[in-house]
């Protein structure tokens, strides 16, 4: 008798946990994983068409050359700027750094469509202010078509995604840099270190996990953004600046089911190597957690 | 005297720098917020400049008065709200589960959860599309706000988890030493204790649903569940963007969250880099 309602407590003891994750877990499920169960489903059932007719698509290479560009330059740009913004908020020569921290997230905290309509404003060929100011200042001759001309666009938006992300890349390096003690500087400067042998062999080696988080969710975030470029040309002109989910979009407002299930499918695929990485870096964490 | 010149030149750097990467994170908002003042043929004056030539209060006047936007605020309110009420139910139930038992699905049933996060919204956008749509919620506001719960349930677990993880359990054992059952033990103790980091989850949350485009474009289309993000690019969608009207709103979306993001920033950054960074 004693020995069953041990058992039945112990039992209790151990799904009841399970029952307190249960209803997120669910949730996720019911919005992300059946979700992409059934996409699957989709492509495979219809035999591959959906996906043999994204291949055939006239500008399908182009999309995916836009997707890496655009991926690896606001990626490059988000990490430089934010790791500038870090050291320059670190230094010890600067005061008010609560102020100007605050100041410099206010990008990252308004919301994107915001962001991208204001940008569309600024970059604006006749009447922007951007073109103005270069004219005033003689760097250019004539006002750059920031957001029409096919050359330039895809960097121009890349432009808007580096200047929403970069504060979240400085957030994450300032906290990085709190965590090295002070002495490390004091013995590194006893031993004659300059400014740059402090950056090249204390502070950067210290922040290089958090620089990998950085890298692979400004990755992602790059992979699935659709907003900023959305509301900045909706993907023009003529496809100069479409990338993945804004094709996905496309089909989507046509109402062309088998071809947003071909790309979202595409985008699952690539999303799954970023996930990997990402298990592995958490994996630590979560260890070492408990 | 060299040390000097180099300590002068290295503060000299340090202030340049900042003052270049301040101008880079401001002058749009400037732009945004001189451009609301401006009359309409100071907008497409050419050449441009960044201060009005005549102040007015015309463009906040249109958007407050004779526009959708006032109906679209109310409805991303609602929304937000309820997102973030049903967020912190799921999260913290999930997020104490997680920091205070040791069971043998938790690794596995957390990364879960995490990888929601790494899932692109436009994958899921058509079979999320039609699940609402089979619930027969759209075009309201509990359907934008149940496809909203994708973005936050995932990201917000984990922010509760590290929290109630850094709460000791000793807290809890003293209470149930003296006779209170676990339940008592979290809502007297750890309930209180972590409020105002669930109160900056909610937040959070609450933020990610105004912010949220993509569901809301598809999901929302009339005025009567519209939320302020759609409704902005309604504004500038069409080929004569009225964009005094338009900055007006942008700044009138973007005014309440900045403030608020200032009252909140200690237990912003503390959940966010505590999500990634070992803390």
């Amino acid at each position: 008798m004693t020995h069953t309602t041990a058992v039945r407590t112990l039992r209790r003891r151990r799904s009841r946990p399970v029952l307190l994750v249960l209803p997120a877990a669910i949730l996720t499920a019911v919005l992300m994983v059946i979700p992409i169960v059934t996409t699957i489903v989709r492509v495979v059932s219809d035999g591959g068409t959906g996906l043999s007719r994204l291949f055939d698509l006239p500008n399908v290479g182009q999309v995916f050359l836009n997707t890496l560009y655009w991926t690896v330059g606001s990626v490059a740009g988000g990490i430089l700027l934010g790791y500038a913004g870090a050291l320059v908020l670190q230094s010890r020569h600067l005061r008010l750094v609560g102020v100007w921290r605050s100041l410099l997230m206010i990008p990252w905290i308004i919301p994107g469509v915001v962001g991208a309509t204001v940008w569309r404003w600024t970059l604006s060929t006749d009447y922007g202010i951007l073109n103005q100011t270069l004219l005033d200042l003689g760097l250019v001759a004539e006002p750059v078509r920031w957001l029409s001309d096919p050359g330039i666009v895809l960097w121009a938006v890349a432009l808007i995604q580096i200047w929403v992300t970069a504060p979240f890349v400085m957030l994450m390096v300032s906290a990085a840099l709190a965590t090295i003690p002070a002495e490390r500087y004091e013995a590194a400067r006893l031993d004659g270190a300059g400014s740059l042998a402090i950056l090249r062999h204390i502070i950067l080696p210290a922040i290089r996990p958090t620089t990998g988080i950085c890298v692979l969710t400004l990755a992602v975030w790059a992979l699935n953004s659709f907003t900023i470029i959305w509301v900045a040309t909706s993907g023009g002109p003529a496809g100069a600046s479409t990338i993945l989910p804004i094709l996905l979009y496309q089909a989507f407002q046509n109402g062309d089911q088998t071809l947003v299930s071909a790309v979202a499918l595409v985008q699952v695929f690539i999303g799954a190597v970023f996930a990997v990485f990402f298990a592995r870096t958490t994996r630590t964490d979560l260890e070492d957690q408990r | 005297m060299r040390q000097l010149a180099g300590r002068v030149s290295a503060r000299a750097a340090v202030w340049g720098t900042l003052a270049v990467l301040l101008t880079w994170s401001l002058a749009p908002i400037a732009v945004m917020v001189l451009t609301s003042f401006k009359k309409r043929g100071d907008i497409f004056a050419v050449p441009a400049r960044l201060f009005p030539s005549s102040w007015t209060f015309d463009n906040y006047q249109t958007v407050l008065t004779s526009s959708s936007m006032p109906q679209a605020l109310l409805n991303s309110v609602i929304i937000g709200g309820l997102v973030a009420i049903a967020t912190l139910l799921f999260c913290f139930s999930a997020g104490y589960a997680l920091a205070r038992f040791r069971f043998r699905s938790a690794r596995p049933l957390a990364l879960f959860i995490l990888l929601g996060q790494m899932v692109p919204l436009t994958v899921v956008l058509l079979p999320v599309y039609q699940i609402v749509s089979s619930l027969k919620l759209l075009d309201t506001a509990s359907g934008v706000a149940f496809a909203h719960l994708a973005i936050t349930v995932p990201l917000v677990t984990w922010m509760v988890r590290n929290q109630i993880a850094a709460i000791p359990y000793e807290l809890e054992e003293a209470v149930q030493i003296d006779g209170g059952s676990r339940f008592d033990a979290v809502s007297y103790v750890t309930l209180p204790v972590c409020a105002p980091g669930l109160a900056a989850a909610g937040m959070f949350a609450f933020l990610q649903s105004w912010h949220e485009f993509l569901f809301a474009s598809v999901m929302a289309t009339s005025t009567a569940s519209r939320t302020a993000p759609v409704a902005l690019t309604q504004f500038a969608g069409e080929f004569d963007v009225d964009w005094g009207a338009t900055m007006a709103a942008s700044v009138v979306l973007t005014v309440p969250i900045v403030i608020l993001f200032m009252v909140m920033q200690r237990y912003f950054t503390a959940g966010l880099t505590g999500g990634a960074v070992k803390g």
